[in-house]
């Protein structure tokens, strides 16, 4: 017969197979049963990890698309866009599932002291899907699609630091910074910088849709969706689907329902509303991953009221964060702390106290300033995110109990970015996940920055910044950016309620590795290429 | 006939002068939307600089009559161009879009307007009895929620609960026809009751409204049979309106199916259309505006032409 | 078999004795239908079948209840004229009447009404019903039953002031048109086919995009949009009573052409734009909610019914009731507005018999 301590153990290793506990629960209940914590780890490999089989057509219903969307990489925008990239092609550095950063092409990387030279030795084994080698010009040709004064692309300001791109051999390149950059592998992850076949003039041909990538396009039309199957030549591990078929599902009640009859095996977004219901079947499963991307107020920080800090703090303690994040995103958000730096990027700081509702105290700065009954008004719009006015709605009824009287702004949707943000006093603004805390900071918090949203000028700040952007030494990074997110917090123009999380699901027969990567939807957007059916 | 003929011939040198008000219109709305192509195709990451670098490479830079003037000389050659944004012919990005619409409308229109017409029939024959309360409410309780919840309404019920019908209408070319007419019975279905109402009304509004006129007093007199009545003596005169608002009802189905689109994702124009607005891609929205113009104005016309077909005295104008 | 089963069957059959032995004809019939069908339904569906039965009954009895009681205080209050009007109103006018009557009430009244603000939080989300939220909480913790009254004043106003434009511009064109013929008929009848020519949704959203989801441009876009359907519909009317002899003869008299229009043309017309009228005040509520489908329509915080079908329209794949609330609602008004036109339609036809 078996012991109570056995069959604990027997379900946990069940539950880990079937993938409905996640590695952290799983090793507390194994210990807790008593398992030493190296056994529980062996146990965990041997259950949850068994080999991920071979085979099947993954169909997948992707939820931002848009009909005139085109493969050329400079003009990367909806997700659609963003995961048939990451599913047909490929880039030099990637985001593994724990969030650290990993090998694609490139095999491994070193840079000089200074980080202003950086050196990639790519793999010699990667093919394109029409069966030519890829070598250093494809590479070289790639990056320079994203340079240079004719350049369209947007990710034109990622690159703005490359001085020149050199071909060592055919297997080495070399990055060559105007100042140094510790971060130039990550910035290397960015969703533009894919790797397309280069022509005999130094562009790129990006019309084809050929690529190195773990699938190669059958056919498919943007808009609509893309069928592909499986590049037998791939560099990495992985690639256990045959085929995988993208369907453009934009609708959410569309979507959900495809995925409930079964007519498609995983969908990038559900309606938040109908979360909790979904969770109930118990043939989906319900992936709701803290991502890098943020909801910022950012209050310009040179206008009357907004220029006395003490103002700045009470209109930050006037937030219930919350409330908001259980009745806007239905607990699909994680809790900001006003300043940007989202917990799944790297050298997150944990120590640093949570900022609390507190009208009481927001009340009393407000005296301390001498702007008692203050009153000030906000913008938002619907296409910030779904729920942004009901947010600004709701944040006006929680500071009525400090004694501020917030205008809510209804302003158009179209022109939101051109004509309100960086333009009003106040408002709300959606950022897309950056991969590193210096990547955000330079955009939108430096103080010559173009994008400066609440024109905020803090010295020591600003030193800080070029001091860790050059710093190889992650130790002394990380206590770097811990002082910067304690200025931004306490001095700063720019309150950040929280950070919308990615919620994604499958059907329970999709099997995922041990983490999922944060830095889009779908694993990273790689699911096709990382996730397998069970066998 | 030789007068309708000639008719016909006005009538569609008309359209042509209709469809070229109605381009002018459709551009310079297009160029009034706040924002531009550029800004729209970068996003919120778009940078100063190479906002105007992309401008200048799709031809942003010369002055908007005159870049009409350029499309305008295209479109009389049959020329609509390319898309500003892709780059690619507007016949390939539409064409078989356009094909899918025009069937799904088929569809529904094969469906509906038989019985409509027929249901408004019956109703104006059994006037005022509880079927015809109970098709009025039931035709008026189906427009009267949205089309898109009507469609939530028609999956749940007919694809999630039953499995009768497939969720999503995604086809492909490869489908024999019944497997087509399957997949896309849903979005057909809440066409249908969406347009049934209007026309079921209609024709009993049409046909109630002859009922006081002295030659169906005249006939009701001679002792004809009121079935006999209606379908012999009131709906000949009653086509004039019914026609004209069967016409209204398949532009409608035509033109109005973008959102019974998104919602049962079926790849046809209206998305395409939605997606080049919130570009700014002016060739595209173009082309499908005058398409579905064109499509509006030929049924009109047969429309008309019915119209005085069956009443002689506007055939013979004094 | 419980109480209940027994004395529902008692009560219907008692009625039904009662009913012919008075020679009341129509409640008899009535009844022992019922009785009928309860039989049948009782034994495929049980109990609990039955209980719908009993309650839908129940509802349409005391719909007709209060139709009569509504009709004949109606008649009491009118003027004599009007009431003489009022007693052939049918009991589905009646029912028509009452509820459009409750629901220009609500929209009036609407602050006095309401127990909350439109936008005011009060609970968690999605709280249940309970003494103080009739019909419980919406995803913000908003009174549910407070926004739907206050969507009575912003969707009916809106559907309303839009509709009544669209007809008051496309009717008085397509009168003149019909009446004056000639040029000014073309010229009408191209810019009509310029405008219609436009889908109408496409229309609507480039207009949105342009000046802002205003309430006053959703207003001028949907009457834009609508009024040359009305014209349309009018000139086809007018232009076949224009040809008739009784119009031939008083342009011999010598009338003028106002007068023609309102004595002549306009009453012979009328009843297909009555019809018109309720179906197109329907489209409007479905335009409406269709751009704010496309997120173009009302802007939240502002309760509007068809914002609050789509804010949680996928609910209705778990069989959660909220999105039908405001959709019934919709449903409601348009089946009452369409029961009076019904009503009106048949008086101006001139039909005596029923």
């Amino acid at each position: 017969m078996k012991t109570e301590k056995q069959m604990m153990l027997d379900r946990l290793a069940d539950a880990a197979r079937r993938g409905s506990v996640s590695r952290r629960s799983f090793m507390a209940c194994a210990t807790a049963a008593g398992v030493t914590a190296t056994a529980a780890t062996g146990l965990w490999t041997s259950s949850a990890r068994a080999a991920p089989a071979r085979g099947g057509t993954f169909r997948v219903g992707i939820h931002d698309n848009n009909s005139s969307d085109t493969h050329d990489p400079g003009t990367y925008l909806s997700i659609q866009h963003i995961f048939l990239a990451h599913t047909h092609r490929s880039y030099l550095t990637l985001v593994n599932t724990d969030q650290t950063l990993g090998p694609d092409i490139a095999a491994e990387w070193t840079s000089t002291p200074d980080a202003t030279e950086w050196t990639f030795k790519l793999r010699d084994n990667v093919t394109f899907h029409s069966g030519k080698k890829m070598t250093a010009d494809d590479v070289i040709a790639s990056m320079n699609h994203h340079r240079g004064e004719d350049s369209t692309s947007a990710a034109k300001p990622q690159l703005a630091d490359v001085v020149d791109i050199v071909k060592d051999d055919d297997y080495t390149v070399t990055f060559k910074m105007a100042a140094g950059n510790a971060d130039l592998p990550w910035t290397l992850t960015d969703y533009h910088l894919c790797i397309c076949p280069a022509n005999d003039d130094g562009t790129i041909d990006w019309q084809s849709g050929d690529g190195t990538g773990p699938y190669k396009i059958v056919d498919g039309e943007f808009g609509i969706g893309f069928q592909l199957a499986r590049h037998e030549d791939w560099h990495l591990d992985g690639a256990y689907f045959d085929a995988v078929e993208m369907i453009a599902l934009g609708d959410p009640n569309a979507r959900q329902t495809a995925l409930v009859t079964g007519d498609v095996d995983a969908i990038s977004a559900i309606d938040l509303k109908t979360m909790a219901l979904l969770s109930r079947d118990p043939n989906l499963v319900i992936y709701n991953v803290p991502s890098g991307s943020a909801i910022t107020m950012p209050m310009h920080t040179n206008v009357a009221p907004y220029d006395n800090v003490d103002v700045r703090n009470a209109l930050k303690l006037a937030m219930d964060r919350q409330e908001c994040i259980e009745k806007i995103f239905f607990g699909a958000a994680t809790v900001g702390n006003d300043f940007h730096h989202s917990p799944a990027l790297p050298y997150w700081p944990d120590d640093i106290p949570q900022r609390e509702y507190d009208p009481d105290q927001a009340k009393a700065l407000l005296k301390k300033a001498g702007a008692e009954g203050l009153s000030i008004s906000i913008s938002s719009t619907e296409s910030i995110f779904s729920g942004a006015v009901d947010m600004a709605v709701l944040y006006a009824e929680q500071a009525k109990a400090a004694g501020i009287d917030i205008k809510v702004v209804r302003e158009p949707n179209d022109g939101y970015y051109s004509d309100v943000w960086l333009k009003k006093p106040y408002c709300m603004v959606r950022w897309g996940a950056r991969p590193t805390p210096d990547v955000m900071y330079t955009l939108a918090y430096k103080a010559d920055a173009p994008w400066n949203e609440s024109l905020w000028q803090n010295d020591r700040f600003n030193e800080l910044l070029l001091i860790a952007k050059s710093e190889l030494d992650n130790g002394l990074r990380a206590e770097m950016y811990r002082e910067m997110a304690m200025l931004a917090r306490d001095d700063g123009g720019t309150l950040i309620p929280l950070f919308p999380n990615f919620v994604y699901a499958s059907r329970s027969n999709v099997k995922t590795g041990d983490g999922l990567a944060a830095s889009w939807e779908m694993d990273g957007c790689r699911a096709a290429s990382r996730w397998w059916f069970e066998g | 006939m030789g007068d309708i003929l000639g008719l016909v011939l006005k009538r569609l040198g008309l359209g042509l002068v209709t469809l070229f008000v109605i381009s002018i219109i459709i551009f310079f709305m297009v160029e009034l939307l706040p924002g531009d192509i550029a800004q729209a195709v970068l996003g919120q990451g778009a940078t100063p600089e190479n906002l105007a670098a992309l401008r200048q490479q799709m031809g942003l830079d010369t002055p908007a009559p005159l870049r009409y003037l350029g499309w305008l000389a295209g479109a009389v050659t049959g020329d609509f161009g390319t898309s500003v944004v892709t780059g690619e012919r507007v016949t390939s990005v539409i064409g078989e879009r356009f094909q899918r619409t025009l069937f799904l409308a088929a569809y529904a229109a094969v469906i509906a307007v038989p019985i409509s017409i027929a249901l408004g029939v019956i109703v104006a024959l059994l006037r005022n009895s509880i079927f015809d309360r109970v098709a009025n409410v039931l035709t008026l309780t189906s427009i009267s929620s949205p089309e898109f919840f009507l469609g939530y309404i028609l999956v749940l019920y007919l694809a999630v609960k039953t499995n009768w019908f497939p969720a999503i209408s995604s086809v492909s070319d490869d489908m024999t026809f019944w497997d087509l007419l399957n997949r896309t019975f849903l979005p057909a279905l809440t066409l249908v009751l969406v347009v049934m109402a209007h026309m079921m009304r209609m024709t009993r509004a049409a046909i109630i409204n002859l009922l006081a006129s002295p030659y169906i007093e005249m006939a009701r007199l001679k002792g004809t049979p009121p079935w006999k009545v209606i379908v012999r003596h009131a709906l000949p005169n009653a086509w004039a309106p019914i026609i004209n608002v069967v016409a209204l009802n398949l532009a409608y189905l035509i033109t109005g199916v973008v959102l019974v689109e998104v919602v049962f994702v079926y790849p046809g124009i209206g998305q395409a259309l939605v997606d080049a607005v919130s570009k700014r891609d002016f060739p595209i929205v173009q082309a499908c505006c005058l398409i579905f113009a064109a499509t509006f104005i030929l049924l009109n016309l047969a429309a008309d032409v019915g119209a005085i077909l069956t009443n002689p005295r506007l055939r013979h104008p004094k | 078999m419980s109480y209940f089963v027994v004395g529902y069957f008692a009560f219907l059959v008692l009625g039904s004795v009662l009913s012919a032995h008075f020679n009341r004809r129509t409640p008899f019939l009535l009844l022992f239908s019922l009785t009928l069908v309860s039989f049948v339904l009782g034994i495929v569906g049980g109990t609990d079948m039955l209980r719908m039965v009993a309650i839908g009954a129940g509802l349409l009895a005391f719909a007709a209840g209060v139709s009569y009681s509504f009709r004949e205080f109606l008649i009491v209050i009118a003027p004599v004229g009007v009431g003489k009007e009022l007693k052939t109103a049918p009991l589905t006018a009646a029912f028509g009447m009452f509820v459009v009557f409750t629901y220009i009430i609500a929209a009036i009244f609407a602050p006095v009404i309401a127990p909350y603000g439109e936008a005011e939080v009060i609970s968690s989300a999605y709280a249940p019903a309970d003494e103080n939220m009739l019909l419980g909480a919406d995803q913000l913790g908003r009174d549910m039953f407070s926004r739907i009254v206050y969507g009575a004043r912003n969707t009916v106003g809106l559907a309303l002031a839009a509709t009544i434009s669209a007809f008051l511009i496309g009717a008085l064109a397509g009168l003149l048109a019909a009446t004056k013929g000639g040029w000014f008929d073309q010229f009408m009848g191209r810019v009509a086919d310029v405008i219609m020519s436009i889908p109408s949704l496409i229309f609507a959203l480039l207009m949105l995009s342009i000046f802002g989801p205003k309430t006053i441009v959703i207003i001028v876009a949907v009457a834009i949009i609508y009024s040359p359907r009305v014209f349309r519909l009018t000139r086809a009317v007018a232009g076949n009573v224009v040809v008739m002899d009784y119009i031939e003869a008083a342009k011999l008299r010598g009338e003028r052409t106002w007068y023609l229009i309102r004595k002549e043309i306009l009453p012979n017309s009328m009843a297909p734009l009555i019809a018109e009228f309720g179906l197109e005040f329907c489209f409007v509520f479905l335009l409406v909610a269709g751009l704010s489908f496309l997120g173009l329509g009302i802007q939240p915080p502002t309760a509007d019914w068809g914002s609050m079908v789509r804010e949680n329209a996928t609910l209705i794949s778990f069989g959660d009731i909220t999105p039908l609330i405001p959709a019934g609602a919709i449903a409601l008004l348009t089946v009452a507005v369409n029961f009076v036109v019904d009503w009106m339609l048949f008086r101006s036809s001139g039909l005596k018999e029923r």
